[in-house]
């Protein structure tokens, strides 16, 4: 069996699992919305990466033409930005501009995207198609990173619910920039990199999960 | 056979247009639902066809990669209109969601059996019944289901609709590519029972919790009362 396939199933598999998981602990009305968020989120990548899988299973390929697959990244980056930005941030950040500094730093996390991308996909020669899809990606990568890394480094002084999320936010940045990756090697059709990469986001998929599920458990310590 | 889905439309648009001022008021939602499915599945049959064209009459590459797309965000319309303008109930979302797949679904299988009615079975009758129906009914409601949690904060509202309308794609294109495929077409026929299986056993749970609290509240009540009546003689 090709290894690019396994790759596939592997990070199926570890999203399915933390998807059914907080299904059974947070799809439930008067539960932490945060976590619903990411539960859907770890559905999309699920969704995605089935749909890959049975591409791939069929014969079909997943780096000629535009796929459906590319919808679960998409997905999972909107769900991100939804919980962070939607249901966590204005607890902890009112504005002001005795946080200025904290949001200033955050800036690093889209910057490195960026740069990412010019260097992966601009530079790097990638086809039309990896282009634009790249950039739709990164699009969305540099609002979930810059939430990302602002809830690892902002202080939360008042109400302690973004410090126990540290070690997710620390996870699912690594997860953007690993997907990132995976794309520019699927455009450029780089087995090596594009199993690689494809491994290390499932491992990342599969720690989202227990981080979120730790984190909301101690919320209620 | 152009002209055919149209009379086909008024056969069933029209008695269910008729009876919506005589329907009570909450069977009025899933008609309106279901008419809008019904329409929304003639407008798509259009839309699909010029899809085809355009993309050289690649059917495998268009049913698992563009229509998917298309017909879902046609589909989802209706409802995040109502999501966002009437009401964020859940209940409320996840029936007229419903209606709304369920709708395009009657419709989209009564054109494909008027198109091959040479080659219909009840074979054929079972797998668009519980299979292509269910698949429509629950990728709308998915969104109808997702609307009730991201409504609750405007700030979700934008990502959290456009996310769950990909993950809504997505499933879309997983069963369209398996039921296309001839090894793994049983698959997809089962996809829609599995996923339509733990949802209605969650909706059933949640129902009974529900009553359970109701009465026990009414309960209490009653007790509270009774004492104070006790009380007060």
């Amino acid at each position: 069996m090709d290894l690019y396939l396994i790759a596939n199933i592997f990070t199926l598999v570890c999203a399915l699992i933390g998807f059914i998981w907080g299904g059974i602990l947070f799809l439930h009305p008067r539960k932490a919305l945060y976590a619903q968020m990411i539960t859907l989120a770890l559905g999309c990548i699920a969704f995605g990466r089935l749909f890959n899988v049975i591409r791939l299973l069929t014969g079909g390929s997943i780096t000629e033409r535009f796929q459906l697959g590319f919808f679960g990244m998409v997905g999972s980056l909107m769900f991100f930005i939804s919980s962070n930005y939607g249901a966590i941030d204005s607890l902890i950040d009112d504005g002001t501009k005795k946080f200025k500094k904290y949001r200033a730093i955050s800036i690093i996390a889209p910057c490195v995207a960026i740069i990412l991308y010019l260097v992966l996909f601009i530079a790097a020669g990638e086809p039309k198609l990896w282009k634009i899809l790249g950039g739709i990606l990164t699009a969305f990568i540099v609002f979930s990173s810059y939430f990302h890394l602002k809830h690892i480094v902002f202080p939360d002084v008042e109400f302690g619910i973004v410090k126990f999320l540290r070690p997710f936010n620390a996870v699912a940045l690594l997860y953007d920039i690993a997907i990132l990756v995976e794309c520019s090697a699927m455009g450029r059709e780089n087995n090596k990199v594009m199993i690689v990469s494809t491994f290390i986001t499932g491992v990342f998929t599969a720690l989202l999960m227990p981080m979120v599920v730790r984190g909301v458990r101690k919320w209620y310590q | 056979m152009v002209s055919m889905i149209y009379i086909l439309y008024i056969c069933m648009f029209v008695p269910l247009l008729l009876s919506i001022p005589l329907v009570g008021r909450s069977s009025r939602n899933v008609t309106i639902f279901m008419l809008l499915g019904i329409s929304s599945a003639l407008f798509i049959s259009e839309v699909n066809g010029l899809l085809l064209t355009f993309f050289k009459d690649d059917i495998v590459f268009v049913t698992t990669t563009i229509t998917p797309i298309t017909e879902e965000i046609i589909k989802a319309l209706p409802v995040l209109v109502y999501a966002f303008l009437f009401s964020d109930n859940r209940e409320k979302l996840m029936t007229i969601s419903f209606s709304m797949g369920i709708g395009f679904a009657l419709f989209e299988n009564t054109y494909i059996l008027i198109q091959n009615i040479d080659y219909i079975s009840f074979g054929w009758a079972l797998c668009r019944g519980f299979a292509t129906a269910l698949m429509h009914g629950l990728c709308t409601a998915a969104v109808g289901y997702g609307m009730s949690f991201v409504r609750k904060k405007r700030k979700m509202f934008y990502c959290g609709t456009f996310s769950l309308l990909m993950m809504s794609i997505t499933y879309h294109g997983i069963y369209n590519m398996l039921v296309q495929n001839t090894t793994y077409k049983y698959l997809g026929f089962v996809l829609p029972l599995v996923t339509y299986v733990p949802l209605v056993i969650g909706v059933v749970r949640g129902r009974m919790k529900l009553d359970k609290t109701v009465t026990e509240a009414k309960a209490v009540s009653t007790a509270k009362a009774v004492s104070t009546d006790k009380d007060k003689k």
